[in-house]
């Protein structure tokens, strides 16, 4: 058995890779499970928040009025106290908070819970990028929008709402990444995710440099691989770049490409 | 009689400052009434009360003899009274027959085939069926407010509100939307138009309504209104505007 022990770094390496190569790549499904459901769930949380907290005050009727006001300064402190706790924080208190009440169980699985908070702490956060995508569009169109009949809801979700998302892909895409990394603090209910899986393989031969070196890897690969295609996802969004006249003054059925790049086809 | 709209001592104030005051006036089928005076005076803000986007403080807008604010829907009213906005507010995230046919589908109920077919006459009426798979970021100002105005009249309103439809127009544009517009009221649109040009309001309205400091204070035919005004306030300003123009 001597003889297996490894005894420089890259030994370490390929050493804990064979041994607990299993167990990383389940730590590593976890994480991306938790942090994409949380991405998205949390992405819907912060798109009904915004539509509701820009639902505009009716004027003078107190009856529309009041509950409305009663349900914004509702939002406002949801929103205020998930950004203002950190997660590792809010996971303690949810956790062991629902475990007290009796909402969940000492067996009960720990990753609904885990998705469950970083969600709702994602949520938060959307809120309020989306708020922003949702002030970024020209006023005017909801305006437009309201002129010819629609809801708030209507005009929310098929005009304002496509062009809100689009603008702040990059901070949605920033959430994400935030999310795969940050997952890392539901270790503290043992949630066996990337960085939990790395502290078991580090402790059981004490080499936390060598586990912990292939941990950052993956993460550093996950968050690229996202990266790279929520760009590619954007570029998508902004919809094509040439359009079709139909019909000339000379022919009506002839078409003509107009490309916005000045390459006409 | 046929009136569509009936404005009854609207007032309407920004905090302490009073923007409209004692406003009243109706408007029958096939009216073309043009609201003139300068910038400031609340013709805009009249017009944005008459369709709710400004909450009036006050008096009453009766649609066919009842009280627009509590008697119906505000989605269904704001389906009969169109309009068409200074910077033409296109739906930037569709293209020219997918704003046409957005409202037609979700407030008047209409199934896409029959929405599109509407959109594209109407879009043929104001010279745009060419250009219905183009973007709203991808036409002149011009070509976007004859959009705009299709879009209005995919709903088929009784009245259509113009809010300086040509103000936000380069020179040489201004005539194809005004073209326009001079169609639409040879055709019997009843409209409803806030405008600087005074050579289409003495050539198109029926009716000219001339504001100042939130009151009106002429209501008479071009003819009479251009020629022998009869407030000392409204020769003033037509002999400041005429100047320049005509």
């Amino acid at each position: 058995m001597a003889a297996n022990i490894p005894t420089n770094f890259f030994s370490w390496v390929s050493f804990l890779m064979e041994k607990y190569g299993d167990l990383f790549l389940k730590g590593t499904l976890v994480t991306l499970e938790v942090a994409i459901s949380g991405t998205i769930l949390g992405f819907v949380i912060g798109l009904l928040v915004a539509i509701l907290r820009t639902i505009p005050l009716p004027q003078g009727r107190w009856y529309t009025r009041v509950p409305l006001k009663i349900l914004h300064f509702l939002l406002n402190v949801y929103i205020e106290v998930f950004r203002g706790t950190p997660m590792i924080v809010q996971s303690m208190v949810i956790y062991y908070g629902s475990m007290m009440v009796g909402i969940i169980g000492r067996g009960t699985p720990v990753l609904p819970a885990a998705i469950f908070i970083v969600s709702i702490n994602t949520g938060a956060y959307m809120a309020e990028i989306i708020r922003g995508g949702i002030i970024s569009v020209d006023q005017g169109q909801k305006e437009a929008a309201t002129a010819i009949g629609l809801t708030h809801w209507q005009s929310m979700v098929h005009v304002i709402l496509p062009q809100a998302v689009r603008n702040i892909m990059p901070s949605i895409g920033n959430e994400f990444v935030v999310n795969i990394k940050d997952s890392s603090v539901l270790n503290v209910i043992s949630l066996n995710e990337l960085y939990f899986t790395g502290k078991s393989a580090a402790g059981s031969y004490g080499r936390y440099f060598e586990a912990f070196f292939i941990i950052a890897l993956v993460y550093l690969v996950l968050t690229f691989t996202v990266t790279r295609l929520l760009r590619l996802l954007e570029r998508k969004m902004e919809g094509k770049k040439h359009y079709t006249i139909h019909g000339s003054q000379s022919d009506s059925a002839s078409r003509i490409t107009v490309s916005m790049d000045g390459k006409g086809k | 009689m046929s009136e569509i709209l009936e404005i009854r001592h609207l007032e309407k104030s920004f905090g302490d400052h009073l923007v409209l005051r004692d406003i009243s006036f109706s408007v029958g089928q096939g009216d073309v009434i043009c609201i003139i005076g300068s910038s400031g005076s609340g013709k805009s803000t009249l017009l944005r009360c008459i369709n709710f986007l400004e909450t009036p403080s006050g008096g009453e807008i009766l649609y066919h003899g009842q009280n627009a604010a509590t008697s119906m829907k505000r989605t269904r009213y704001n389906s009969r009274v169109g309009m068409v906005f200074q910077s033409f507010n296109l739906f930037g995230n569709m293209n020219v027959l997918s704003n046409c046919v957005l409202g037609q589908m979700r407030v008047l109920g209409r199934k896409r085939d029959e929405a599109e077919e509407r959109a594209l006459t109407y879009l043929e009426k104001v010279g745009m069926s060419a250009y219905r798979d183009a973007r709203p970021a991808q036409l002149s100002g011009g070509q976007k407010q004859r959009a705009a105005i299709a879009r209005a009249l995919c709903m088929e309103p009784e009245v259509l509100l113009f809010d300086e439809p040509t103000s936000a127009l380069d020179p040489e544009m201004v005539g194809e939307v005004l073209n326009v517009m001079q169609d639409l009221a040879g055709a019997g649109m009843t409209m409803l138009i806030v405008t600087h040009e005074m050579s289409f309001a003495r050539d198109v309205a029926s009716r000219v309504l001339f504001m100042e400091g939130g009151v009106i204070v002429e209501d008479a035919p071009p003819s009479s209104l251009f020629t022998s005004p009869r407030q000392p306030r409204t020769q003033e300003f037509l002999r400041r505007v005429l100047a320049r123009q005509l």
